[in-house]
């Protein structure tokens, strides 16, 4: 499946918004922007690496050509973007879980949106307007975000530990040698290919 | 700027198909087989343009109904939807791949309405901000760290992890030693490969700290 490369998915999806709705959830958005600390159960979930919302005004399809028709839309459209780790159903299902409220902040100014809490008419809802992804780029397929952040973190602390692990005595190594996989043992391991999931 | 999350971009191309009079030309579906003929590893034209991190190309057919008592309504071009996430600046990728993959450029928008061909690398550009939609929300969980710094903390979390196992019991004094050695062939292992590896052989070749 395109949609899926590695240990991400790349999820499309479009929904209708009627125009007066629009400002309320740009507003929503800018809110969400300007104070970090309201991302935190995006943030803690950790399974998303990049993920945007975009809304796109019914006269803001581009049109480059006399010859291309110009579009007639009565709704503006809100399209999510998303490259999470895990399959559909664990994302839909933890999004449905953790972020109900968040969710239904930024969905409920769409048309027909049934709310995100129970996950059975929000599960149905997201089918019905996912639409499939053609090419999936994804420059390390084998780690997911979490992966990514351990490796981080144990870089850092592996070029704290490297500045004096060679000027050591063998035994003063050995203490600091331990102390320092103490440290990083949480973030130790490799990462490789996911199970195959949808 | 919503565009940008730390040193992150996020950029969402909206780019309008060709519709031919023709029955026999589909450029949507000619499209969508070149799409699927294209290497998703290293091999792919955007592991070329090393700073992507993240990028997808889709074919929107249409919007979406939802069912009465919404309005039903139809796209009259199906549109060809251009998601990234790179490291930096907007003009300088895009520079990048009209410099560094013009084929696949090519062979992706000339498809697309309006597209000006890559003679003039800044036309390609002023074209694809056209064909820009501002991201309203852009959410990167890691927002300061490169395409490169990240594979390259993977690969030591990698090389490291490796090192720890084999080593267990081992005299302090052999241990110092090897972690030296470790140390060493990590600072000079080459930059790994963006996109990912498909074979184990290929997966080895890639570990010269491990030999």
């Amino acid at each position: 499946m395109t949609n899926i490369n590695g240990k991400a998915y790349a999820m499309n999806a479009i929904t209708p918004m009627k125009s007066w709705k629009t400002p309320v959830l740009r507003g929503f958005f800018f809110i969400l922007g300007a104070f970090p600390f309201l991302q935190a159960s995006l943030k803690n979930l950790s399974f998303i690496h990049f993920a945007r919302w975009v809304i796109i005004r019914h006269d803001q399809f581009p049109h480059l050509s006399a010859r291309q028709p110009l579009e007639d839309l009565h709704y503006d459209y809100l399209i999510f973007l998303s490259n999470f780790n895990g399959t559909w159903n664990q994302y839909i299902d933890a999004f449905s879980a953790v972020l109900s409220s968040g969710l239904n902040a930024i969905w409920r100014w769409s048309e027909k949106f049934p709310g995100s809490v129970p996950v059975t008419p929000f599960k149905s809802y997201i089918a019905q307007v996912q639409f499939e992804t053609d090419y999936y780029y994804n420059a390390y397929p084998r780690a997911a975000t979490n992966d990514v952040k351990a490796a981080l973190r144990l870089q850092s602390a592996l070029n704290n530990f490297a500045k004096t692990s060679q000027t050591l005595s063998p035994a003063e190594f050995e203490t600091a040698y331990l102390e320092f996989i103490a440290q990083v043992q949480a973030d130790l391991g490799s990462t490789g290919m996911a199970p195959v999931g949808t | 700027m919503a565009n940008q999350s730390g040193h992150i971009y996020g950029l969402t191309i909206l780019s309008p198909i060709l519709e031919s009079n023709r029955l026999d030309i589909c450029h949507a579906t000619e499209l969508r087989w070149y799409l699927a003929s294209l290497p998703r590893n290293h091999t792919s034209p955007f592991a070329q343009v090393s700073s992507t991190h993240f990028a997808r190309l889709v074919v929107m057919d249409d919007v979406v109904f939802v069912g009465a008592p919404a309005r039903e309504e139809h796209l009259k071009s199906r549109y060809l939807v251009f998601e990234t996430n790179f490291d930096g600046d907007l003009n300088r990728y895009l520079t990048r791949m009209a410099v560094e993959i013009p084929e696949l450029v090519n062979s992706v928008w000339k498809h697309c309405v309006g597209y000006p061909g890559l003679a003039d690398p800044n036309a390609f550009i002023a074209y694809m901000k056209k064909c820009q939609i501002e991201t309203t929300f852009f959410f990167a969980d890691v927002n300061d760290k490169t395409v490169q710094q990240n594979l390259k903390a993977l690969q030591v979390q990698s090389a490291l992890s490796r090192f720890v196992e084999r080593n267990q019991g081992k005299p302090a004094s052999e241990v110092q030693k090897s972690f030296g050695v470790l140390l060493k062939r990590l600072a000079e292992a080459p930059d790994p490969l963006p996109g990912g590896i498909d074979s184990e052989k290929t997966a080895a070749e890639d570990r010269p700290y491990d030999r």
